[in-house]
């Protein structure tokens, strides 16, 4: 099992979250998140903005289906064709362990 | 060290730390998310209800047409030695079964280390 955790822009996450749901990965949780990439901010005449609002999604999905998860978020979070500065970030990591609380049983 | 990450109810929230405070897990962080499980929505009824009127055509009514409808959740983090794993897995599930979907998930994963920022040293109870 793998965790997906992807920032990305607030204002995709409906088209993200409505592709996975039409690819079968219907499971994801969102959260607020603020922060800034390697560009260090934006600059906006003199003023500096270094901490930019982004949408953190996160899923847990089986190994078999990371690429698929990874391509639907990559293809659907750029901005135009080649993409722009700020689209986001995906971090992958290991998860060790899942429960559902409901049955108590092990597994996703 | 592991992290125990768990997706449960906004209402579980205070019986859930009470448990975990008897059994030993005082520290642990709350975060308000949004989510959706794998019990997916039929939205086509949800339409149907709101054709027939049933529903007031309100703000309300259009966001639950909405195909990304999130439900609110509370996730709890908490960092726990390799043996307590399964204690504290178990004492989550315990406060928070209701036999019903939508009762939420536990992760556990891997932690390499962890330091304690008021002394900077590598600590093994820093958590």
């Amino acid at each position: 099992m793998l965790m997906i955790r992807s920032i990305i822009r607030p204002e995709k996450v409906n088209t993200v979250l409505t592709e996975l749901m039409l690819a079968g990965f219907p499971a994801v949780t969102k959260m607020d998140v603020y922060g800034r990439g390697k560009q260090k901010g934006v600059k906006v005449g003199d003023v500096f903005y270094d901490e930019i609002p982004k949408e953190m999604l996160l899923m847990v999905v089986n190994d078999e289906d990371k690429d698929d998860v990874i391509k639907i978020i990559m293809r659907n979070a750029r901005t135009g064709e080649k993409g722009q500065f700020g689209d986001g970030r995906i971090f992958v990591s290991p998860v060790l362990e899942a429960y559902t609380i409901s049955t108590g049983k092990k597994g996703l | 060290m592991k992290e125990v990450m768990a997706f449960i109810r906004l209402n579980k929230v205070n019986q859930t730390k009470s448990a975990l405070a008897e059994n030993g897990f005082p520290a642990f962080t709350c975060r308000k998310v949004l989510g959706r499980g794998k019990k997916s929505v039929d939205f086509s009824l949800v339409e149907n209800i709101l054709q027939e009127g049933e529903l007031p055509l309100s703000p309300l009514g259009e966001h639950l047409t909405e195909s990304t409808r999130l439900i609110p959740k509370r996730v709890i983090t908490l960092i726990v030695e390799d043996d307590q794993v399964e204690k504290a897995v178990e004492t989550i599930i315990r406060a928070n079964q209701t036999g019903n979907k939508g009762d939420g998930k536990i992760f556990v994963l891997p932690v390499q280390e962890n330091y304690q920022i008021r002394t900077g040293e590598v600590a093994v109870d820093a958590y």
